[in-house]
């Protein structure tokens, strides 16, 4: 699907707005959107909002054998979707630019800066290691999809739990959840992304860019910090040339958004672990906002299932029985065999018929025609419907046998029936018909 | 939420006139009273004693066998025969939904962004399934050598000569008598943004209160498009992003919301 | 792990709590999320829209049905429930009022503890709903469970569909209760395939009235 063009004036709106300090949903060049996390009922699901952009996270794991240059590290793996349900420009399965960039950033940000701690999630070494799997889904594209993917990869890693594994000798244990608690993921350190776009070369700057801002900014810079202040990575696209003081200035800001980030992230995980400890509801349909009134909720819901015996009972008796008919297996060659022999030939009815009334059948044969090439248009039903009454044989009536003969009749044929008389032309015609359909 | 629970789960069959103003959901059958011929009791009076008037049936509506069926969620409305004045006699019913895609309908006013030049027509993106087409001899006072000033990415107003759903949209920026009456290239200022078709009805209902308190906060220019679109102008950038996040925000204000907002804006 | 689990075990015709959301993505045309317990499905849809060359149909609307799944890429069960679910939506969407043009409709699942499909059927008929696609009817998922001993479960978790013998979805049509699609797994008698679907008939109308009292809610401010 076709993405909708920007318009001149949106743009043109958007840099005067920049240029004046002003934002389309009213926030501040330094503001970052709310952001809201949710917790789905497995262990490392999570959804996070930034503003209107959506992210599913899930982590899962596997057992599987390490690489064989780095035998005592557990595999980390992150993969971002676009989903085509995020944006209409998004195609399943596409391997477009953005998600390269989008998906290596991810990789730089998370794996690279060593957030997890790999050799812990070693069990055998050369033989077995966790594999972590790192999901992501881009649910709604508004804008600044790095950010809200960062965020939702490393909530989801703090709020996954693997089985517990215990090794004797060659045997290796896994756990089920209810034979031993599943353990954490020993995570060192939470790095997170802040993206700023910048407009005219670098002079204005806005932080957390959405959809629209991102579709007019010059240049974008993502840097992913930790809240200990440390820079995990940093990138630079769309070829501006920033100045040392604007760099400076965005990692200043990117410490206090880090902050605050993870500050809400911890608290979240928090209230998350304290509902499942107590036992509370928690899961998607929690998220649900009650007051909006696009959000509806029931109740578990009792369905009366009382009778339903008598009344299937009572709809099978009326339905009719099956028919008692087995068709005998016919055996046409040794290693072969085929139950009944199809439905009888219909166009075998017609040739009787044939035989019977020459001219007559023409109707019915064309009607049968139409019915087996179903090219025939209206007109030629309507005219085979004319024909049912009787017919004296005219040049008119020839005419239209010949239309139709090109679709039946090769073109040899053809120039037999012309160079014949009328009367006999017709019946080698139908002749050849018939052979033809003989042949079949 | 209380005159939901009236109509039974599942298929809904009920007469057309009970159903005015309430939530109808696909798959529901509109009853439509028999025809004065029919009801012997109900005496024909004054008007009434020529054949009824046509009906017609609105977006969300289709001709069933036993009535009218619903093909659209939202809520039932109804013009009373004669109310519109004049061509159509009949009363109509529709069902106002919320959607936000649009389909282009014949006579409907939009807003299209100019995608292309090709030849002797523009592009037009309208926010349909396929781009409508703009002859550039479509504007006031166009000719061979006169040719309107467009370029691709401009705004432009206006309506639909040709929709329908096998043939390509075409739009026209001129009235039957060649006039522009306000259609045309929409200027370069200002900002276009997008709401659900749903509020653009509302907005373009007559005497709509929603405009009528806005314009009484301070000057603006304001094109509605059916598709969705809406282009504002205002003096300053700031009054201009004001209007439009009050205009988003009424897809989900009640009346009495939107008072309390834009009171707290005319104190500023 | 689920609050209350226990008690709908006991009773095997319970419905878990439902909740939907409708029109939360900014984006697509239509968009639902719905939950049944701890099943969740999100659904997003754009149409009608332009259609690619070769899906281009000149009589109908070209629908498409995608699912993708949390974790990995789509595969081959992905495959033929979208089957079922684009089967199922086309018996219902009017699609040619739109000819030459696609309807697609993406569904995530957000979590699965039992009863996708039908929960996939539900978020699809409500993004169906929400993005005002006409339509001739709505449709609602049922899953039934048949246990050891035969007992019906109406919308089971993941566990009561491990022990049962059977599985069976059927999607139920709102004007006349009709069956628009039947999916089973495991094996089961006619009489029993009969009881599970009378049962999901019954369901149906308690489905079908959360549907409207979802919508009653939804314009009760317009």
């Amino acid at each position: 699907m076709r993405e909708t063009p920007l318009s001149n004036c949106e743009r043109r709106f958007l840099l005067r707005a920049v240029r004046e300090g002003k934002r389309l949903d009213g926030r501040q060049c330094y503001d970052y959107r709310n952001v809201r996390i949710s917790f789905g009922p497995d262990r490392g699901c999570c959804v996070v909002e930034l503003g209107r952009t959506r992210v599913l996270g899930q982590v899962s794991c596997e057992l599987v054998p390490p690489k064989p240059n780095r035998a005592t590290e557990g595999i980390l793996f992150f993969n971002l979707e676009l989903s085509p349900m995020a944006a209409p420009g998004f195609e399943p399965g596409r391997q477009s630019e953005l998600l390269v960039k989008l998906n290596r950033l991810i990789e730089r940000c998370l794996r690279n800066s060593k957030c997890i701690d790999t050799e812990s999630l070693c069990v055998v070494a050369g033989e077995k290691v966790w594999q972590i799997r790192v999901d992501l889904h881009l649910l709604n594209h508004d804008g600044n999809i790095i950010d809200a993917a960062s965020i939702a990869a490393i909530v989801a890693l703090c709020h996954f739990r693997r089985p517990d594994v215990s090794v004797q000798g060659e045997e290796v244990t896994v756990y089920s959840p209810e034979e031993r608690d599943p353990v954490p993921l020993s995570i060192h350190h939470m790095p997170i992304c802040v993206s700023f776009a910048f407009f005219q070369q670098g002079t204005y700057l806005l932080v957390d860019p959405s959809e629209r801002e991102e579709r007019v900014m010059d240049g974008l810079l993502v840097i992913a910090m930790n809240k200990h202040r440390e820079i995990c990575t940093i990138q630079s696209s769309g070829g501006i040339m920033l100045v040392m003081d604007q760099v400076l200035r965005c990692s200043k800001i990117t410490a206090v958004k880090v902050a605050e980030i993870t500050e809400l992230i911890q608290k979240a995980l928090e209230n998350d672990q304290k509902v499942r400890k107590e036992g509370g509801k928690f899961g998607f349909a929690e998220s649900i906002p009650n007051q909006k009134i696009t959000a509806f909720k029931m109740e578990s819901a009792a369905v009366d299932t009382n009778n339903v015996e008598e009344q299937a009972e009572e709809i099978i008796t009326k339905a009719d029985p099956p028919s008692e008919v087995f068709a005998t297996p016919i055996l046409h060659a040794p290693g072969t065999a085929q139950i009944g022999e199809g439905i009888e030939n219909s166009w075998e009815d017609l040739e009787e018929s044939e035989r019977e009334e020459e001219v007559e059948e023409e109707g019915e044969s064309e009607a049968a025609t139409s019915e087996c090439q179903r090219m025939e248009t209206e007109d030629t039903s309507t005219i085979s419907k004319d024909k049912d009454e009787p017919i004296v044989l005219s040049d008119s009536e020839e005419e239209e046998v010949v239309i139709l003969e090109p679709q039946e009749v090769p073109n040899k044929t053809r120039t037999q029936t012309t160079s014949k008389q009328e009367n006999t032309s017709k019946k080698t015609f139908n002749k050849r018909r018939r052979k033809k359909r003989a042949a079949r | 939420m209380a005159e939901g629970g009236k109509m039974a789960a599942g298929s809904g069959k009920m007469a057309a006139e009970a159903a005015v103003g309430q939530v109808v959901l696909p798959g529901d059958v509109l009853l439509l009273p028999a025809r004065p011929g029919h009801d012997a009791e109900q005496l024909p009076l004054g008007s009434e004693a020529a054949p009824r008037g046509r009906l017609l049936c609105g977006p969300g509506l289709r001709r069933c066998a036993a009535g009218l069926l619903v093909t659209k969620c939202g809520l039932l409305r109804h013009r009373q025969p004669g109310g519109g004045g004049g061509a159509a006699a009949g009363g109509a019913y529709w069902v106002d939904s919320q959607q936000k895609r649009y389909v282009p309908v014949k006579g409907d006013q939009v807003i299209g962004i100019v995608t292309a030049r090709a030849g002797d027509v523009f592009r037009l993106d309208v926010g349909g399934s396929e781009q409508a087409s703009l002859s550039y001899l479509a504007f006031e006072g166009a000719t061979k050598r006169n040719r309107p000033n467009v370029q691709v990415g401009d705004l432009i107003y206006g309506q639909f000569l040709v929709a329908n759903k096998d043939m390509e949209p075409e739009m026209v920026c001129i009235d039957s008598s060649g006039k522009a009456s306000g259609m045309g290239v929409i200027g370069q200022d200002g900002f276009l943004f997008k709401v659900s078709l749903g509020l653009i009805r509302k907005l373009l209902a007559p005497k709509c209160e929603i405009i009528q308190e806005l314009s009484q906060l301070y000057p603006f220019e304001l094109v509605l498009g059916m598709n969705g679109r809406i282009w504002v102008k205002a003096k300053t950038v700031q009054q201009t992003l004001i209007i439009v996040n009050i205009l988003e925000a009424c897809e989900y204000m009640t009346s009495e919301q939107r008072k309390q907002a834009l009171a707290k804006l005319s104190g500023n | 792990m689920e609050p209350g689990g226990a008690a709908m075990a006991a009773a095997g015709c319970c419905l878990r709590p439902f909740s939907c959301e409708r029109g939360l993505l900014s984006r697509p045309d239509g968009s639902a999320a719905f939950v049944q317990g701890d099943t969740s499905v999100l659904a997003g849809l754009y149409g009608p829209a332009e259609v690619r060359g070769s899906k281009e149909s000149p009589e109908r609307a070209t629908l498409e049905v995608l699912l993708r799944p949390k974790v990995g890429l789509p595969g081959v069960g992905e495959r033929s429930r979208e089957q079922l679910l684009r089967q199922t939506c086309e018996a219902v969407v009017l699609g040619a009022l739109h000819p030459r043009t696609a309807i697609t409709l993406v569904l995530q699942v957000l979590s699965d503890a039992g009863s996708l499909l039908s929960c996939c059927l539900n978020a699809a008929c409500m993004g169906l709903l929400d993005a005002g696609l006409p339509l001739s009817a709505l449709f609602c998922g049922v899953t039934c469970a048949l246990d050891a001993q035969g007992a019906i479960v109406l919308d089971p978790t993941t566990r009561q569909e491990q022990e049962a013998r059977a599985v069976l979805t059927f999607a139920i049509d709102s004007t006349e209760k009709k069956v628009l699609m039947a999916t089973t797994r495991g094996s089961c008698s006619v009489e029993e395939m009969q009881q599970c679907l009378v049962a999901a008939q019954r369901a149906a109308d308690t489905i079908f009235q959360f549907y409207r009292d979802s919508a009653c809610r939804r314009y009760s401010k317009s």
